[in-house]
């Protein structure tokens, strides 16, 4: 049976200043009906630009120096515009990453969903409706009526998530490319959106391309699957054949990068001594006062951050911290470190702290966190070497080294040269980010270090080396115990020493 | 839109009259002109002066002076005019109304043009006409009104005599006069806010056509002239009813000036005799009106905003 | 500083800007010294004459040359509104910082006072101010001044405010660093280039209220070479010459349009990420 989407030998360059960027080359790719293929990437890998390629919707500085991609026969490369209005949406759907984004906040559910059935499947406004309906009530949506008069705002990222697939399956395509359709989802929902996928895909055999950058998710759901890396594919096969053997290099650290439960980095065990760390009941309220609501004698609207927290941390412990977002990890991790006032005793190693001012130089010194954002957490008015001689400068250096030689040691430490102490933090991509965002909690040997969702922002493999970057730094001279707030079980469990 | 929402905006809206009531009577009070001495005139004899200020209630300490004249003007009652005599409410009213009209036409104007030139702009992104467009909305925002005015009547009044240059005909006597005298000061005034709108909306509209949501509707096959006025544009006009409340700040500024260079006898008009003749009820009335007016506009601005953006939960 | 101005160079609004402001500084600088007249010479055989070898602008009613009043008159119009939106911005800054580390309910009142405030629009705040001060290119000044702070107070407060949310900062807090590093290291460097950005682009506005104050008689008086002043002047003799309105016409719209391009080239030449 030929296949519904076939690429062949296709190249695609970008035009910029300093000259042409070849995006892909030479790919190579099939789909057939009722297939799944897996499509496996890391940022830069071009598998975006695959799919803009794929709908027609390149930039404008994009250029195709060859090659051909064919929907069921027909070639797409070099179509007229006016023809590509039967084709989108009708005989290819895509699925967006995220819903809060791809769905217009002005236009009811409904509507953004009979739309294209009036346009593709030729309905009346009421057919439409009933049509629409029906497919919500197909995604797993009850009360289908309601939903439609709903705005985007109105539902959850879930909710908002199956109307999309609803959306993309109801004109019934010959292709629908899902990109990334899980990734802005927590967990549980992600999961749920992912079964519905493929429970959908196996009523309808409809062809699909799941593009993604987690390898080990594409695997639950995709028959094949190829791997892209710097624009080509250096893989493609059989899932379980391409987990079992990988032949190329890059597919061999892609699959080791794949947290699995059981395989641990860490290998000793804490020792029995008395914790570092006690938390005894820390709440955190927000929530703020307003006049008109004291006025109008409506109870004060306040947020819980975290309620009556307790936990111990011992020496040499990595403690995972593990919860949805809004569950208050975030919260907790401010709570340590004076950004959030908190009720509760905190006893860090044998001293009480009850409060903000309690937090000493000592203190400080001692607990110290990375954020989740390189982005922001770090100025980006300052040098890379301002930036890491801050915490030297304010609590000294243990080791009593001069100044320049600390920093170069620093860099050294997160696996960066010399030379980065001169940059500026737009100059350095996210992974680089931060590590300077942990050579700078690291720099003064502190015995507790908070990281709070350091990885999700980062490719794959760049979070597996800094997570290990972080289990190397732990066994530093100086001691350095690390508590990590994550919404990832796979990442904690390859690390917790606690469950 | 809650009513806590609604009790808040009226609660602030009020605090906000208040204060500019405060401000249009604490900056003209510290005149040093005597009041009692600009009606007498220079012929008035110590006493003459001094009955007069007591009955006039000017050696009254401030506050009380403030809460006598912050009682008339909630009565309506503005007092009395140093320079004519007459009761300052009926002559500002009269004017406002046909200020009102100017403002009134001028806004329409600028809408049926700003509107369509913003779109155009955005939808010719980089091309010939988005950069004409957008040269002509920096000048349009360089030039003070004045100039405009000046350079309006030159060509039209005086070189082409297409219309007259000065004066105003109320529209009750005769309405096509009438009109043919509001079209130069409409138009003036009308410049600076089709640059400011026009570059708003291209602005807006040029972030909209970005987002994710614009690609996801192109990418469901659904026809261009869809995409932009079922999609785009109900999220880029939003925003732009905040620079509208906001662009009646320049409007009345623009009035001020432009019914002085036309001789239309607005508010603006009224204002500016006032202040050459130090009169004080009058400069306190023009101001506290056209103040009054800026707020309102803001408030009926916000009002609308929260109707119809479904997103924010105003509670 | 060169950096700074290689960065302006690169969009056409920081090319064309800092050349048309760059030629105003000169301009007001050198303007006295190279005028080839008296800005008051009088020229009784000379009225209402257009340009010329003699006079490259032409003459007004009085026969003064007005390429020499415009020369003078630079200093008065532009630096006029330099200097008061310098003191807007000091003014406003200080305000609106201090409101933002105070925060709270202090903040909070401060901000909605502040928003009454500016419901008084400028044009209108400033005629009040001159009308109860007198008519003088001082007044004029102060009155833009205190009529352009409240403005400058919100914007500062609401860029201190973002910056003050940024990781980097709560890093900082979270490092123990003092609240006077906090302030001057990691805020106001930021802090800083959204303000310079927003005060060039209200001398443009400030040229163009001080040339309508002077315009409507309660600015600058004559025979001061203000260029509102001159506009105002020249209305009675329209039909007898164009040039007396279009030069100082064309000189107001020059510097507004200069700073506004300006300010919008600032805007993207210090902006870090690019």
């Amino acid at each position: 049976m030929s296949p519904v989407l076939a690429i062949r030998d296709y190249t695609l360059d970008y035009l910029t200043q300093g000259g042409a960027v070849r995006a892909l080359d030479a790919i190579d790719l099939d789909i057939a009906t009722g297939e799944i293929l897996g499509l496996v990437g890391e940022s830069g890998s071009g598998k975006t630009s695959l799919a803009w390629a794929i709908l027609r919707y390149l930039a404008s500085n994009a250029r195709e120096p060859k090659g051909s991609i064919q929907l069921a026969g027909e070639e797409l490369v070099g179509m007229p515009v006016s023809r590509l209005g039967a084709i989108r949406g009708k005989r290819i759907g895509i699925v967006f990453q995220d819903p809060s984004t791809s769905l217009n906040p002005t236009l009811t559910l409904g509507t953004q969903l009979t739309e294209v059935l009036q346009r593709h499947r030729g309905l009346d406004a009421k057919a439409a409706e009933e049509a629409g309906a029906a497919m919500l009530a197909r995604v797993g949506l009850h009360d289908p009526r309601a939903m439609m008069k709903r705005y985007p705002h109105e539902a959850s990222g879930g909710e908002k998530q199956r109307v999309v697939i609803a959306t993309a399956f109801a004109c019934r395509p010959e292709l629908i490319v899902f990109d990334e359709p899980t990734t802005a989802l927590d967990v549980i929902t992600a999961r749920q959106i992912l079964d519905l996928f493929a429970e959908l895909q196996a009523q309808t055999r409809i062809a699909s391309l799941y593009i993604s950058h987690d390898l080990a998710l594409v695997s639950r759901v995709a028959s094949r699957v190829a791997l892209l890396h710097k624009g080509r594919i250096v893989e493609q096969g059989d899932v379980r054949d391409v987990f079992a053997r990988p032949r190329d290099s890059y597919t061999r650290r892609l699959v080791d990068a794949v947290p699995r439960a059981g395989s641990r980095l860490v290998h000793t065990q804490p020792s029995a001594e008395t914790p570092m760390l006690e938390l005894r009941g820390i709440t955190v309220r927000y929530g703020r006062r307003s006049l008109i609501a004291d006025l109008l004698r409506r109870p004060r609207a306040e947020t819980i951050g975290s309620r009556d927290v307790s936990l111990d941390v011992k020496p040499g412990e990595i403690m995972g911290i593990v919860g949805e977002s809004g569950s208050g990890k975030s919260t907790l991790a401010r709570a340590l470190t004076g950004l959030a006032a908190f009720e509760g005793e905190i006893r860090f190693l044998g001293r009480s702290v009850t409060s903000i001012r309690d937090m000493d130089d000592a203190y400080r010194r001692d607990v110290q966190i990375v954020f989740q954002n390189p982005d922001s957490s770090l100025n980006p008015r300052h040098r890379v070497r301002e930036i890491l001689s801050r915490p030297l400068l304010l609590h000294g250096d243990p080791a009593g080294r001069p100044l320049d030689q600390a920093i170069g040691e620093s860099l050294r430490e997160v696996q960066l040269g010399a030379e980065y102490a001169d940059r500026y933090p737009h100059q350095l991509s996210g992974g680089e980010k931060q590590r300077i965002a942990i050579a700078r909690a690291f720099a003064s040997r502190p015995k507790l270090v908070i990281c709070d969702e350091v990885t999700p922002s980062l490719d794959v493999s760049v979070q597996a080396a800094i997570i290990q970057l972080l289990v190397d730094l732990r066994g530093a001279p100086a001691r350095a115990r690390c508590s990590s707030a994550t919404t990832s079980p796979s990442c904690a469990r390859s690390r917790t020493a606690s469950p | 839109m809650s009513l806590a929402y609604l009790l808040r905006r009226i609660g602030l809206t009020a605090y906000t009259l208040l204060v500019v009531s405060l401000i249009v009577f604490g900056v003209t009070q510290i005149l040093p002109a005597d009041a009692a001495a600009v009606l007498l005139g220079e012929a008035a004899t110590p006493d003459q002066l001094a009955a007069l200020r007591i009955r006039l209630g000017l050696n009254d300490p401030l506050w009380t002076q403030y809460l006598r004249w912050l009682g008339g003007v909630l009565r309506g009652d503005f007092g009395t005019s140093m320079r004519t005599g007459q009761p300052v409410a009926a002559t500002m009213l009269e004017a406002l109304g046909r200020s009102l009209l100017l403002a009134a036409l001028s806004i329409t104007l600028m809408l049926l043009v700003a509107v369509p030139l913003g779109i155009l702009a955005a939808t010719r992104r980089g091309r010939a006409s988005d950069v004409a467009i957008g040269i002509l909305s920096y000048v349009g925002v360089s030039v003070p009104e004045f100039v405009t005015a000046t350079i309006v009547l030159l060509v039209l009044a005086d070189w082409l005599q297409l219309l007259p240059a000065t004066g105003y005909v109320p529209l009750t006597e005769n309405l096509a006069q009438g009109l043919k005298h509001l079209v130069l000061p409409t138009l003036t005034v009308s410049v600076i806010l089709v640059a400011h709108v026009a570059r708003m909306v291209r602005s807006e509209l040029v972030d909209v056509l970005h987002t994710d949501y614009i690609r996801a509707a192109r990418l469901k096959g659904l026809p261009e002239r869809r995409v932009l006025f079922t999609h785009a544009l109900r999220n880029a006009l939003l925003p732009t009813i905040t620079i509208v409340a906001l662009d009646v700040g320049y409007l009345l500024g623009g009035i001020i000036v432009v019914e002085e260079i036309f001789a239309i006898p607005g508010i603006g008009r009224q204002l500016i005799v006032a202040i050459q003749a130090r009169d004080l009820p009058m400069i306190q009335a023009g101001a506290l009106i056209m103040a009054t007016t800026y707020s309102l506009a803001n408030f009926a601005a916000d009002m609308t905003y929260a109707a119809l953006d479904k997103r924010i939960q105003y509670g | 500083m060169a950096d700074l101005l290689r960065r302006l160079l690169r969009t056409p609004q920081g090319a064309i800007g800092v050349t048309i402001v760059i030629c105003i500084a000169l301009l007001v600088a050198l303007g006295p010294l190279l005028a080839p007249y008296s800005p008051e010479g009088l020229a009784p055989l000379n009225l209402y004459k257009p340009p010329s070898a003699a006079f490259w602008l032409g003459t007004d009613q009085y026969g003064r040359d007005i390429f020499s009043r415009l020369l003078h008159g630079a200093r008065a119009t532009v630096v006029m509104a330099i200097l008061a939106t310098s003191f807007g911005t000091l003014a406003g800054a200080l305000i609106g910082t201090s409101s933002a580390f105070i925060g709270g309910r202090v903040d909070e009142a401060v901000m909605r006072t502040i928003d009454a405030i500016m419901a008084v629009p400028t044009l209108l705040m400033a005629l009040l101010i001159v009308s109860t001060l007198g008519k003088s290119s001082t007044n004029a000044v102060l009155a833009i001044a205190i009529a352009s702070t409240p403005g400058m107070a919100r914007i500062t407060r609401s860029v201190a405010l973002a910056v003050r949310k940024q990781d980097y900062v709560r890093a900082a807090i979270a490092r123990g660093e003092r609240a006077s590093f906090i302030i001057w290291r990691e805020m106001l460097p930021n802090v800083i280039a959204p303000i310079v950005v927003e005060w060039t682009i209200r001398i443009a506005f400030a040229v163009m209220v001080f040339a309508t104050l002077s315009f409507l008689g309660l600015g600058a008086q004559p025979p001061a070479p203000e260029w509102g002043l001159m506009v105002a002047e020249a209305r009675k003799f329209m039909h007898l010459s164009p040039w007396m309105i279009l030069w100082p016409s064309l000189a107001i719209a020059t510097v507004a349009i200069g700073f506004n391009l300006l300010g919008d080239g600032l805007r993207d030449a210090l902006n870090p990420r690019t």
